[in-house]
């Protein structure tokens, strides 16, 4: 029998790790005209994870993209995970995806054929448990091979949630554990245990649609997914976006297994290194707040949780009915928004 | 000196070599890495600086040798929740109640507060807090002459909170330049649970 291909023999590193640095991306945005239409209810200005279009009083339509190289050595697992996370852009507005489309660069001189279609058998089956549908797409033949999703979905304009809508004394709740770029870097380096690893691959393939109905049901005033940027730079666009700073509890965020020790070990992406530079003075770590978790903080994440900005008096219902129906990803109550201070972060 | 080769590895690899090889090194030893890519460059230097050492960075054609003494910290620490214990004697919180220290003259009472916010800073044991209300929320202004040391206080890890009704009832919103405004529940939570509190 042929041994099974390893996606991971093709790249040298991968998933949003590959994003490019936030500040170059800025700068070059910054050069290009804005689209502005009144029906554009959330563009690029608010670094928001979809762009959104009002189609009539009862509908907005939410359009996003992402795409990335393996992550995982399975082409299958590989898929899902793809899927999991250009889905989870529709997740974080609150909306409900509809269709997709994949994006697939594949050289089919390099790698087995079978694997370009375990990575859209992952990606479709993804798709289908989200409830949406896949009605084509587009390959390019390149290497190392890329895949990823371009996504549909709608919403309620009155359910829209933005990551400019978070109020002082609203709680933060986190929908997932940190700490998966740096499994999947301890795993390249053999420094974490294969069961920390997989326990990494099943949070990122788990989609954030529970996460989407509970805010939504809940009236969550903010929401944003942890990606690329880690969760300290989305936590800081949203703050920003919103005009609030954050006091993030650092004991409260919830952890991978294995995940502090890869980076005591010194394995830190160089994402993670990216993302410090990004927050920058942004990034208020009080005494105590160790080096490894302040680089976790940083680590950058493919197919992260919900970072969601609730009133005080319906946080807990929505972390107890979330942990009900989720029970197999962490929601943690992570900090609180308080006024607009000098820093968007203080973690403590 | 120990000597690192780290040429043709690449992130995180040679930070990972780092971090073993200063574990087996004594207190003041030096170490020398030879690097060959900016991107390693900047992770070691960045890595090495945020345990309070700076690097010495030489660079001849695409090879940069870098080296530092061994950071003092501690770096071999596994439990996260060390975070939470403290390897010091007492915590304390520093409550300032107005712009002045003490009765009298009030010259005199606004450089005396001065004096002492700019030496907390050099306190051995610096505190965990210090907390801001009344008129005391006036000496974390921009404009203020001890701005400058809360920040540097701030860096140093202590949190600076300011009581954020006392910003509001003096207009201050807009002159903020350092802390982070919080309410009485966390102000009345922090003295309540300090070892102890230190009134200026």
């Amino acid at each position: 029998m042929d041994q099974k291909f390893d996606l991971l023999s093709t790249i040298e590193y991968g998933g949003c790790s590959a994003k490019l640095p936030a500040g170059v991306l800025a700068e070059v945005l910054s050069k290009l005209p804005v689209a502005s239409d009144p029906r554009l209810l959330v563009d690029v200005d608010t670094h928001d994870d979809a762009g959104v279009y009002l189609i009539n009083d009862e509908t907005a339509l939410i359009f996003t993209t992402d795409f990335f190289p393996p992550i995982c050595s399975d082409a299958y697992e590989f898929g899902e995970i793809a899927a999991a996370n250009a889905l989870s852009d529709v997740y974080a507005m609150g909306g409900t995806p509809l269709l997709a489309l994949n994006l697939m660069m594949f050289s089919q001189e390099k790698i087995p054929l079978d694997v370009f279609g375990e990575i859209l058998k992952g990606g479709h089956d993804k798709v289908s448990e989200a409830g949406a549908l896949i009605v084509g797409g587009h390959t390019i033949d390149d290497h190392p091979p890329k895949y990823g999703l371009a996504v549909v979905g709608t919403v309620h304009p009155d359910h829209l949630i933005t990551n400019a809508g978070a109020r002082p004394n609203d709680i933060l709740v986190l929908s997932k554990s940190i700490g998966s770029g740096a499994l999947v870097s301890g795993m390249k380096n053999g420094l974490c245990q294969l069961e920390d690893y997989r326990r990494a691959l099943v949070q990122m393939k788990h989609l954030n649609r529970q996460g989407a109905a509970m805010a939504v049901k809940y009236g969550v005033s903010s929401m944003t997914d942890i990606t690329g940027f880690g969760l300290a730079g989305h936590a800081m666009k949203m703050a920003e976006a919103s005009g609030v700073s954050f006091r993030i509890h650092i004991a409260e965020i919830p952890l991978l297994p294995g995940a502090y020790k890869v980076y005591e070990k010194g394995s830190i992406p160089g994402a993670t290194f990216r993302n410090l530079e990004f927050t920058g003075q942004q990034v208020h770590c009080t005494r105590g707040v160790d080096y490894n978790l302040k680089m976790l903080i940083h680590d950058a994440q493919t197919s992260g949780g919900l970072l969601m900005s609730v009133n005080p008096d319906h946080a807990a219902s929505l972390i107890e009915e979330l942990r009900r129906l989720d029970p197999d990803v962490s929601v943690a109550e992570i900090g609180q928004v308080i006024p607009e201070s000098p820093r968007r972060l203080y973690f403590e | 000196m120990k000597s690192l080769d780290t040429k043709g590895l690449r992130c995180p690899q040679p930070l990972i070599m780092l971090k073993e090889a200063l574990l087996e090194m004594k207190d003041g030893e030096e170490i020398r890495v030879e690097i060959d890519n900016d991107t390693s460059l900047k992770n070691l230097s960045s890595y090495l600086r945020d345990q309070g050492v700076e690097p010495d960075i030489s660079t001849a054609g695409k090879i940069h040798t870098l080296v530092a003494l061994k950071p003092q910290k501690d770096i071999t620490q596994s439990d996260p929740a060390i975070y939470c214990t403290t390897d010091l004697p007492i915590d304390y919180v520093v409550c300032i109640k107005g712009e002045l220290m003490g009765d009298g003259d009030p010259d005199l009472g606004k450089l005396l507060m001065e004096t002492f916010v700019d030496n907390l800073k050099l306190q051995e044991q610096l505190p965990t807090h210090v907390v801001l209300y009344n008129g005391g929320v006036k000496l974390a202004m921009k404009q203020s002459a001890v701005c400058n040391s809360l920040t540097e206080l701030e860096e140093l890890g202590t949190r600076i909170m300011l009581c954020g009704t006392c910003i509001d009832h003096y207009g201050l919103q807009m002159d903020i330049g350092v802390g982070m405004i919080s309410n009485m529940v966390v102000i009345t939570e922090t003295l309540a649970s300090a070892g102890h509190v230190v009134y200026p």
